[in-house]
């Protein structure tokens, strides 16, 4: 194995995950696949340009530029996908590792309960959450990473924050529901 | 309607403001009941999502085929023969420790007990135990414990104290005594602002060991306190002309003593 292979594994690749989680909120999960593949793919290319900076922010900059570039060649060729009932809750890349099935039962639940609030979320304020939240990144790195200013980061934060927030006391406390 | 300060509150949640910033946003938190109920939803919605969500972790199918496209991108950039390499890179295991770290890890027990529990123990700190302290031990223990904090502590990051000691100018309204004294194990980290005494105190931070020492400096011509101890802190002061100093730290009495008396040889 080469150098650069072997810089890049260590680099760049423990940040899988990462990415994978990242294209899955930004995309459907059939996609969440190719999209990863093709980053990581243009990330070795390209690896030379990184230079010490964040491997992580820079990856996940590529997915995002690899989602909209697959979103807009399949506009061009027609292809709108239709959604998927159960998208939020695909379930082949949890992850369990709880030894307690009845409290684990009880978690998968409240877990379903939250992954399907979040995906509610208009998209550009779910990634920006759970860059914030999930992968911990500051403001300036999830500016980076979604392409706007600190001061957008900022406030689709909060309104993503503020939101989830009400969703989940409607949830919880079973206020009455809005009729659809 | 919602607070004009709102988003400073959520940047200061987020650990995105520097300690001067943090005092001012503390005490507007401290007389603003519906900051204080928004740092609550903040941290409500953040432990909602870091113990509750499904995070998903690349499928092994997605990484061997990553792996193997790796393979062939590493072959055709090769001078070797293509075949003879690929068939190198079948046989020879990859490095166990980097397929170690893929796996997914249960990242946020840590991170946050580390961030948000550091946050709500520095708010608590601010707000609950402090009134029992006379009001400078104080603030000054508050200070230190808020400049643990992520990203609070040093506002000008210098090991060299003619950076230091000019950044000061613009940033606080005394100037401390700024020197390295990393011979005698007292390394110069560097510089940030702080509010004490109702004025911008500049603060020199050391270090010793593992040990963070801040060092306050403001003029003041009243009396001090002795030396005491808040909270685990040792707070050493000392006066000279109208400028009056604190060494706050965690270490032992010789150790802050010692930084003390160097300091009051170039003061």
């Amino acid at each position: 194995m080469d150098d650069k292979r072997a810089r890049f594994e260590g680099q760049v690749l423990p940040h899988l995950d990462a990415a994978y989680r990242f294209a899955r909120w930004l995309c459907r999960p059939g996609e969440a696949d190719d999209v990863v593949q093709d980053a990581v793919l243009r990330a070795f290319r390209g690896f030379d340009a990184l230079r010490g900076s964040d491997a992580k922010a820079w990856l996940l900059t590529i997915v995002r530029n690899c989602h909209l570039t697959s979103a807009k060649q399949q506009q061009r060729r027609g292809l709108v996908p239709l959604p998927e009932e159960n998208d939020a809750a695909d379930g082949h890349a949890m992850i369990a590792n709880n030894d307690n099935p009845e409290s684990e039962a009880i978690l998968s639940d409240q877990k379903k309960v939250l992954d399907r609030l979040v995906a509610s979320l208009p998209e550009e304020h779910r990634t920006v959450l759970m860059l914030r939240e999930i992968e911990e990144m500051d403001y300036a790195q999830i500016a980076a990473v979604t392409n706007v200013p600190i001061g957008t980061v900022m406030s689709r934060l909060a309104r993503s924050r503020a939101a989830l927030k009400t969703k989940w006391m409607q949830e919880v406390e079973g206020a009455p529901r809005a009729v659809r | 309607m919602q607070c004009a300060e709102s988003l400073r509150v959520q940047a200061y949640f987020d650990g995105e403001v520097d300690a001067l910033a943090a005092a001012e946003i503390e005490r507007h938190v401290e007389h603003c009941s519906e900051c204080r109920a928004l740092l609550q939803d903040l941290e409500k919605v953040r432990t909602a999502l870091r113990e509750g969500i499904t995070y998903a972790a690349a499928p092994q199918a997605l990484r061997t085929q990553i792996l193997q496209a790796l393979d062939q991108e590493t072959a055709l950039a090769s001078p070797v023969a293509p075949q003879a390499n690929s068939a190198a890179a079948r046989i020879k295991p990859r490095p166990a420790p980097q397929s170690r770290v893929w796996r997914a890890r249960p990242f946020w027990t840590g991170a946050f007990s580390g961030v948000g529990g550091a946050a709500i123990a520095a708010v608590i700190a601010f707000f609950v135990v402090m009134p029992a302290f006379s009001p400078l031990s104080n603030e000054l223990v508050s200070a230190h414990v808020r400049s643990l904090m992520p990203s609070h502590l040093i506002d000008v990051v210098s090991t060299d104290r003619h950076t230091v000691k000019p950044w000061f100018a613009g940033h606080a309204d005394v100037s401390p005594v700024v020197s390295d004294f990393e011979s005698q194990g007292y390394r110069l980290m560097g510089g940030r602002a702080d509010y004490i005494e109702h004025q911008r105190s500049a603060v020199v931070v050391y270090q010793h060991g593992a040990h963070v020492i801040n060092v306050f400096t403001w003029a003041a011509d009243g009396r001090l306190p002795s030396n005491t101890t808040r909270s685990g802190y040792r707070l050493a002061f000392w006066q000279q002309g109208d400028i009056q100093y604190c060494a706050v730290s965690d270490t032992g009495w010789d150790e802050l003593l010692g930084l003390v008396r160097l300091l009051r040889e170039q003061g």
